[in-house]
């Protein structure tokens, strides 16, 4: 196989999207046909890929003065199958896409900036330059911004946020891979394999590590997403934050971690920390959420936390928990925005408060969405459970004194999990209808319903079968056999659960078989009770958290950004310039006092150096 | 091309400045056409003589004695930037200068001021570099009060007094170096310096900086930009941001230091200090700047940071003999981030220009939306936006990588941090610039709004292009052309006043 390959989906897809912002807006039909071809060619061509050998590609670009770029692409196993995935997703986003806008609103700039996202992410996965690497990923950075621009007038806050954390981040990383270089004069990511000793190299791993955490989306980093999440289409979501994003902070953590440093047990504990508090916290903000997106973006970030909980553990089963996490969490929180979008096209609101009952009309809908809820909360038998399973072995596996501390943190974020998608399942699917959700009088075209249900399918597939990913994509990714099971077994647990379920359903059955329960109307005095006021509201299940008295404080603070970078930067920013601004008053002699005291100091380091 | 070409950098564009008010004085499309004319004559000439180099003597008089005009690679690389914004400024003006009176005076001015640059650039005789230098900042005084109003007059008068105390500092510098060998001509004063550094030739590099300081507006000299540069009309402020501060400052500076004096390790680090000094407060100040103008002003105080950064570390890693890769790749990202500067900076000031021209206001608050009503307008501001910010693939990023990882080889990690730092704020400004321009909701008084003329958006379009292919620059082949021959001049330092002898 010619190592040209590896271009094109790189290059095909960033050349259509400068195709699709030339173009006349009028001509919607060309751009989305367009989007949706090279994203096709794209995944056929990583399907080539992933099943055959490819040679890496090499060409002398630029060098000079010992600074160099080279157009250096490898595959390796761990990225094979990220490029397939992330040229799958943007196809089935793309088809998504076509029945979600409507046709007075389609933004001219979506398909042209899915394409260049698209060009970028694959870029990111096949780079073997770090500065070739670094472009891509400022592609796919800048993407998303133009991408939540197009979500609108009240966009542009979430917009402005993501770019500016995640620019912030990226600079984070351009420093550390200048000091990479400057421990190896070496930008070649492959060739690079630098032990942590010192201060430098454990710098320049946090330095890297901040650009993954931004990109993933886990604590401190991850303000953007909800705040992106508030206006951005949701197939914006879907296919960025929630799981394109992941899969390349993640790859970058990863290789970080296991390749380009050799990094240290604390360094380890470090991202383990980082895991179990996003996790946690992460998941308890969202089940106090009242807009269906922006639970769902505090979602992704939680389940960022179990990859990282995974690679901190530095053993094979961890990592290979953490990989498969990443592919499961991208299939399911991908599919669980696309439903958010389904609802939103037919309702036009994301807020619970307003939704309900909607099973009956969208069938197809409450299928995926219902399918991927449970693959999130780790049911078996869906794909969530089988990696949480194998990140649960990792942590045991690590033979550290206080492991059980972050078993229980992971075990426990699982189970709250499951509870916040309840709600969301209630709130929205069942019950009795709301005056929104009596609008609704049919499913959404099959162009949106399909993508969703291939993803629901997946995760299914991914959960009964799953070492079918793990043989053939994981163990190959991580280099080593990894099988489910050890001490614990998880076809036991599976078994137990489906007893578990088994029983409570028979018990509910028996009941209503035997008819020892009456079901009879709500009797209030004669008045007829209309749907909406006999409604119990998902909102308020959860309410009663926030009111405790330990977290009552730190629910407050969270309301009032406390834990959000991007708030305490802001302020500091705005404080330096206040000062400096106080000192710009306009006065003449003022500033040629300045000038005065910048030559009495020049002088004076002159004469006396 | 010949030797006899060079005058006629200095000849066009004087001779039409005169030209102008004599025979256009009632017809305003004459001066449309002759200012435009000039301006592209110099843009064709300049790339034209763009591998010439060469020294003409004025009138036949030989050097040490007679004026000269030496051409080398930095000169003609200014050249071309000069040539190059200022015939996007002449054709941004047809349109909106309409609204101006006198459009033969500003044409007048304009091209006296582009005379006195090209003067300067290529001078090799210092008190003629002082006569070019003091025709260019007369003549941007008067055209920062072109407008007449209240605020233009103020912003001038502050602009003319530092100006003036500038160029005092840098006459009294060119007094102390012919008092000390007793010759003007640049090559001859750098072959009869003293070989220690005396008293007199220090208290001459620091007038020379204060005063090119001022010019370059370096912190803490900086004062009286962020008041000129909005006052003037667009395609003015898209030249004094653009190439003004460049060619009377740092050009000035850096042909002085580099091949005259000769650099040292002191004025390397003083060099450093001053561009750290701007980037940070500069882009601090810019960014919680509201008036879109004065934001963009406050931005070049931080961009001529960086490229005085660039040239700093270089001079002070060449001067110590250290890594010369590092140190070359310093010089060159800093003439780079020049170049790109001059193009992202006046297509920013252009596209407020054309804002401003279609909605009468500056105010960021009070805009917004208006992307949907002037798409080509959007479109070139953010590409501009994200090339001064140092975002991929655009040409900004390329010279702020090579500052970077200059500084990180040379060792100067803090430095690093810091310009990445000062990129990020600077993100976050130009964040905020589009945030408010062209996204959100559009104001109500603003409904009416229409894109504006297209003679206006051409220059517009031929920057943006320039901004995403400038990254080209540094391909095998293009680099050696057009970037090395420039930072060559300055890496090998005094070896310009045998070249400038020789040459001749």
């Amino acid at each position: 196989m010619n190592a040209n390959i590896l271009l094109i989906p790189v290059m095909l897809p960033l050349a259509g999207g400068i195709l699709c912002l030339l173009i006349p807006k009028k001509v919607r039909w060309f751009r989305e046909g367009l989007s949706i071809l090279i994203a096709a060619l794209s995944t056929i061509t990583a399907f080539f890929i992933f099943f055959r050998e490819i040679p890496g590609l090499h060409y002398n670009f630029l060098e000079f003065e010992k600074f160099n770029l080279h157009l250096d692409m490898v595959i390796s196993p761990m990225s094979a199958f990220i490029l397939l995935f992330i040229t799958g997703f943007v196809f089935l986003v793309s088809i998504y896409s076509l029945s979600y806008f409507s046709h007075d609103n389609n933004p001219k700039e979506y398909p042209a900036f899915l394409l260049f996202a698209l060009g970028g992410s694959c870029g990111v996965v096949t780079a073997d330059h770090f500065l070739l690497f670094l472009i891509f990923w400022e592609i796919v950075t800048v993407s998303l911004y133009f991408l939540i621009s197009t979500g609108g007038k009240d966009a542009t806050k979430g917009a402005t946020k993501t770019f500016a954390m995640l620019g912030g981040a990226d600079g984070c990383l351009l420093l550390g891979i200048g000091l990479c270089w400057f421990m190896t004069e070496s930008f070649t990511i492959s060739q690079l394999n630098i032990p942590i000793n010192g201060w430098m190299p454990v710098i320049a791993f946090l330095l890297m590590m901040t650009g993954a955490i931004a990109k993933a989306g886990a604590m401190p980093f991850h303000t953007w997403i909800p705040d992106a999440s508030d206006s951005a289409p949701p197939p914006v979501m879907a296919v960025l934050p929630a799981s394109i994003d992941k899969l390349l902070g993640i790859f970058l953590l990863v290789r970080i971690s296991t390749s380009i440093f050799i990094i240290t047990p604390s360094l380890g504990l470090v991202l383990m920390i980082i895991g179990a508090v996003t996790i946690i916290w992460a998941v308890m903000v969202a089940m106090v959420q009242h807009d269906l997106r922006r639970l769902l973006s505090y979602h992704a970030i939680s389940q960022v936390g179990y990859m990282f909980l995974g690679i901190g553990t530095m053993n094979p089963i961890g990592l290979a928990g953490a990989l498969f996490h990443m592919l499961n969490n991208s299939i399911y929180k991908n599919c669980l925005f696309l439903s958010c979008g389904a609802i939103k096209k037919r309702t036009g609101t994301t807020n619970l408060a307003d939704l309900g009952g909607l099973a009956k009309v969208m069938p197809l809908t409450f299928t995926a969405c219902l399918v991927s809820s449970l693959a999130i909360s780790g049911v078996p038998p869906f794909n969530g459970f089988a990696s949480k399973w194998l990140i649960y072995q990792g942590i045991l596996d690590t033979g550290l004194k206080g492991s059980y501390i972050f078993l229980i943190a992971a075990m426990f974020g699982s189970a709250l999990t499951l509870a916040s998608f309840l709600k969301v399942i209630y709130s929205v699917f069942l019950g009795s209808k709301t005056r929104q959700a009596e609008k609704v009088k049919k499913e959404v075209p099959p162009a949106m319903a399909v993508p969703m249900l291939i993803l629901a399918l997946l995760c299914l597939l991914f959960g009964v079968w799953y070492a079918l990913p793990l043989d053939n994509m994981i163990n190959p990714a991580i280099g080593t056999s990894v099988v489910v099971g050890g001490s614990w077994n998880s076809t036991m647990a599976s078994l137990l659960m489906a007893v578990g379920i088994i029983l409570g359903l028979s018990i509910y059955l028996v009941g209503r078989l035997r008819k020892s329960a009456r079901f009879v109307g709500s009797f209030i005095g004669g008045e007829k009770l209309d749907s909406e006021t006999g409604r119990i509201n998902g909102t308020h299940f959860y309410l009663t958290i926030k009111e405790m008295p330990f977290l009552r404080i730190l629910y407050d603070f969270q309301e009032k950004g406390f834990f959000d970078p991007y708030n305490w930067l802001g302020k500091l920013g705005a404080d330096i310039t206040r000062v400096l601004r106080k000192i710009h008053n306009g006065m003449l002699s003022w500033y040629l006092s300045w000038s005065l005291a910048g030559i009495v100091i020049l002088l004076g380091i002159l004469f006396f150096t | 091309m010949n030797t006899i070409s060079i005058p006629l950098l200095i000849v066009i564009p004087l001779g039409t400045a005169f030209l102008i008010p004599l025979i256009a004085r009632k017809k305003r499309f004459i001066a449309d056409i002759l200012g435009s004319a000039a301006t592209l004559a110099l843009l064709v000439l300049s790339i034209l003589l763009f591998r010439y180099q060469g020294v003409y003597s004025i009138g036949g008089w030989e050097p040490p004695i007679g004026i000269s005009w030496v051409q080398d690679g930095f000169s003609n690389l200014m050249l071309v930037i000069v040539s190059l914004i200022s015939f996007c400024a002449t054709l941004f003006s047809v349109q909106y200068m309409e609204r101006y009176t006198s459009k033969h005076k500003y044409y007048s001015l304009f091209l006296l001021m582009v005379t006195g640059m090209n003067g300067v650039i290529l001078t090799g005789d210092m008190f003629n570099l002082f006569v070019f230098l003091e025709i260019a900042a007369v003549a941007s005084y008067a055209l920062v009060a072109f407008g007449g109003e209240h605020e233009e007059l103020e912003a001038s008068f502050k602009y003319l007094v530092l100006g003036s105390v500038g160029s005092s500092f840098i006459l009294l510098g060119i007094a102390l170096l012919y008092g000390m060998t007793g010759y003007l001509n640049m090559a001859a004063i750098a072959n009869n310096l003293p070989d220690s550094n005396t008293m007199l030739l220090m208290l001459a590099t620091v007038f020379f900086i204060v005063g090119f300081g001022i010019k370059a507006a370096l912190v803490p000299f900086h004062a009286w930009l962020p008041d000129a540069h909005p006052s003037a009309p667009a395609p003015i402020s898209a030249m004094l941001s653009g190439v003004l501060i460049k060619a009377l400052g740092i050009y000035a500076l850096t042909r002085i230091l580099f091949n005259v004096i000769g650099v040292s390790k002191l004025y390397g680090g003083v060099l450093i200090t001053l561009g750290t000094l701007s980037m940070v407060i500069g882009v601090f100040l810019a960014v919680g700047q509201w008036d879109f103008k004065r934001l963009l002003a406050y931005h070049s105080i931080s961009q001529m940071g960086y490229v005085v950064l660039g040239l700093g570390i270089g001079g002070y890693i060449l001067a110590s003999d250290g890594n010369i890769h590092a140190g070359t790749l310093a010089i060159l990202g800093g003439l780079f981030h020049l170049t790109n500067h001059s193009v992202f900076k006046s297509l920013l000031f252009l596209c407020s220009g054309s804002i401003e021209y279609s909605t009468g206001t500056r105010e960021l608050k009070e805009m917004g939306g208006l992307g949907t009503r002037m798409p080509v307008t959007r479109a070139t501001c953010t590409i501009a936006s994200l090339s001064i910010a140092g975002v991929p693939p655009f040409n900004g990023f390329w010279s702020k990588l090579l500052i970077v990882i200059a500084a990180i080889q040379g060792g100067y990690h803090w430095l690093a941090v810091i310009t990445i730092l000062v990129s990020f704020v600077t993100l976050i400004s130009f964040l905020k610039v589009l945030r408010y321009t062209f996204l959100g909701e559009l104001p109500e008084f603003l409904k009416q709004i229409k894109e504006s003329p297209k003679s206006m958006l051409a220059p517009l379009i031929i920057l943006a292009i320039l901004c995403m292919g400038m990254g080209l620059l540094l391909i095998p082949g293009i680099k050696e052309v057009i970037l090395d021959p420039a930072s060559a001049v300055l890496i090998k330092g005094a070896q310009y006043a045998q070249d400038a002898l020789v040459l001749h």
